[in-house]
């Protein structure tokens, strides 16, 4: 019998197979067809993307030249433009605004074929560090309401280059997936006066057939409500609604705990595509209500195609039930 | 200067990338290959599909046999079951229920036929037909409060492998979440005007021309204004009426018409797309729901086809924002033109 779950913060359902549950094996292989000539990200190409914004380099060389370790661009084809006012207006019955925002890409290492899993505790601590500082800056302009950071891996994910880098897109409006998920969380923190994260931490702590891993700062597991097959949320212990106020020894954690877990995705699903999120409170939040909200990142593997039901319903079919995914990936060793 | 929109039914905005407009042939369409054997949904092959719950047949009478037009039969694989009771409860601070529901696949032909847009416009009517009876029937069964109509085609937007013409309904035991945002949407626009939203944006979209792709008999068909996938087609009846089910006769020999044009001008278009089409019903009113009060005046059925022409990644998945790399003004011309 296959079971229906609710989500407790937007109320999402979605059906869980629990009859025939699938097994990393049983998922169609994509084929990475990835090419590592002309990449933009490489050395030596720097050129290719607009100048870049910040960088982790050598002081002995120049920007937009090689000796860098962590890179940050413009998009070069932005969803949304930095420049210019946003400009509500009406059309007939319809409302618009223009396109503002930022679109950067954050690119982690100067080598192609080394993604987060391969790079070192230090190196991915400074990646950490280049979200929170690019997510700081971004924040002092007062056009935009809510940033995001997010990576596409693999082509169903929605990458188009293979070289490793993750996004960032700041918005002029706090969007209705965030919208949502922070009314949920505040909906329950208004009734209970408690933060429903820290509650769910709770449960799976208690309940630990979900858990991943367990680290000093953070918990890890598949939430009992996934919309994707192995899913995982990596979720801090400390209470803070705001990712970028993350503290160091947190960030030192975090890169450990980041690289364990996309490390035993990779392998106990033999590198499948990929998106993670970080989800976090919108920018200038209101200080009363920020026991409501807890930052955390969810990692989503693409390993089914989504179709109509899905589209039609806003339900998703979630053929490996959380508590084996986590099971297989408690055992994986990385 | 890319454009956001919002589109007046949901509060979802989208992204128009007025300078990345890409062309047709722009977009990479793959093609997983054949892999088929024996097609279990091919006159003949009766046997191997669960019986039938409902088949046209004119002549032969006799279930599960040869000479149908069109078959009805459970789902080999359902995502939700027929047996059982929903036993609601709670898990800590989860709530739970059991996967009840209906799940039937319509074979749309007897032939190996693929795609929708290849049937004539009489089978697709009689496809149309069973889809209506089909979500009569279901109604009957006081567990499920929606029933969604809906086409995978192609690889891409989540097909199998067997490339033979088909639909599926599911039967919920609640209204999905999707479903109540739109019907939110619509009431929420009904409080302000007293107008049906879908009725207003019909006027406004025959007027302004721009995003008109077929305007024949009780129907038309247009690229939304806030498009959240290239080549996105609604098909809209001009009689308002909340409920598919109501479809008259003649209103279905219509319905076929414009369906297999849209259809065809897609495949043609866009080099044989795969692609996802979803009924826009209002659910079920039983006695006790009294949630929906102008739903009869408020929501308007009609037909979404999203061709799954790019994915959906990191950004989408986050923020519910979809960016859309061509106008649908562009789109809308681009089928306008397409001869079939």
């Amino acid at each position: 019998m296959g079971e229906l779950r609710k989500d407790p913060i937007v109320a999402r359902w979605v059906i869980v197979d629990t009859d025939d549950p699938k097994v990393p094996g049983d998922f169609e292989k994509e084929e990475h067809s990835w090419k590592s000539d002309n990449c933009p990200f490489c050395y030596g190409n720097e050129s290719l993307t607009p100048p870049e914004i910040e960088a982790i380099r050598d002081p002995r060389t120049k920007p937009n030249t090689p000796g860098w370790t962590i890179r940050v661009v413009p998009n070069k084809f932005p969803a949304l433009q930095i420049e210019g006012d946003l400009n509500r207006r009406g059309v007939g019955i319809f409302d618009m605004s223009n396109g503002i925002g930022a679109h950067e890409v954050i690119i982690e290492t100067p080598y192609h074929d080394k993604n987060l899993p391969d790079l070192l505790d230090s190196e991915v601590e400074n990646v950490i560090r280049m979200y929170c500082r690019r997510a700081v800056d971004l924040t002092k302009d007062n056009r935009f309401k809510y940033i995001l950071l997010f990576k596409n891996y693999g082509p169903s994910a929605g990458a188009s280059l293979s070289h490793p880098h993750t996004q960032l897109i700041a918005l002029p409006m706090v969007p209705k997936n965030v919208a949502e998920e922070i009314k949920g969380s505040m909906d329950y923190f208004d009734f209970r006066e408690r933060c429903i994260f820290c509650d769910i931490m709770h449960q799976e702590i208690q309940d630990r057939e979900r858990l991943v891993l367990e680290s000093e700062h953070f918990l890890v597991f598949c939430p009992f409500v996934s919309r994707f097959s192995f899913e995982t949320w990596i979720v801090p212990k400390r209470h803070n609604p705001y990712f970028c106020h993350v503290n160091n020894e947190e960030i030192i954690d975090l890169a450990k705990v980041l690289r364990q877990t996309l490390g035993r995705i990779k392998i106990s699903l033999s590198d499948p595509a990929y998106n993670f999120i970080i989800h976090t409170s919108p920018l200038l939040g209101d200080s009363d209500r920020e026991g409501g909200y807890h930052w955390h990142m969810e990692i989503m593997p693409k390993l089914v195609r989504t179709a109509g039901f899905e589209w039609g319903t806003g339900f998703y079919i979630v053929s490996t039930p959380p508590e084996l995914a986590a099971k297989f990936l408690r055992e994986t060793k990385f | 200067m890319p454009e956001l929109r919002k589109d007046p039914i949901i509060g979802r905005w989208v992204i128009i990338a007025t300078e990345r407009s890409k062309r047709p042939d722009q977009f990479g369409i793959m093609d997983p290959g054949p892999a088929e054997g024996d097609c279990p949904f091919c006159e003949g092959h009766e046997s191997q599909t669960p019986p039938e719950i409902l088949a046209v047949r004119p002549s032969i009478k006799k279930p599960n046999a040869p000479g149908w037009e069109v078959r009805i039969v459970p789902s080999i694989k359902p995502i939700l079951r027929i047996e059982g009771g929903l036993d609601r409860r709670g898990k800590g601070l989860f709530d739970v229920m059991n996967g009840i529901g209906a799940h039937e696949v319509i074979i749309e032909t007897p032939s190996h036929i693929g795609n929708m847009a290849d049937l004539t416009p009489e089978q697709i009517s009689k496809v149309i037909n069973c889809c209506r009876e089909r979500t009569i029937d279901l109604e009957k069964d006081r567990r499920f409060k929606y029933v969604l109509v809906f086409k995978n085609y192609g690889w891409a937007a989540g097909a199998g492998r067997i490339k033979h013409a088909r639909s599926q309904i599911i039967a919920t035991p609640v209204t999905p979440r999707r479903v109540k945002e739109e019907l939110g949407g619509c009431q929420r626009y009904f409080e302000y005007h007293e107008r049906c939203v879908f009725c207003d944006l019909m006027r406004q979209e025959i007027e302004m021309k721009e995003r008109m792709v077929l305007d024949i008999d009780g129907f038309i068909a247009v690229a939304p204004f806030a498009s959240r996938y290239p080549f996105e087609v609604w098909i809209l009846p001009k009689e308002h009426s909340p409920d598919f089910q109501t479809i008259r006769p003649q209103m279905i020999l219509d319905l076929s018409r414009v369906l297999k044009l849209v259809l065809l001008k897609l495949k043609k278009c866009l080099n044989d797309p795969p692609y996802n089409f979803i009924l826009h019903t209002a659910p079920f009113r039983r006695q006790k729901a009294g949630y929906w009060k102008t739903i009869d005046a408020d929501y308007h059925w009609h037909l979404e086809i999203t061709p799954r022409l790019t994915r959906v990644a990191g950004f989408e998945w986050g923020t519910g924002f979809y960016i859309c790399p061509l106008t649908p003004e562009n789109a809308a011309k681009f089928l306008r033109e397409t001869q079939v």
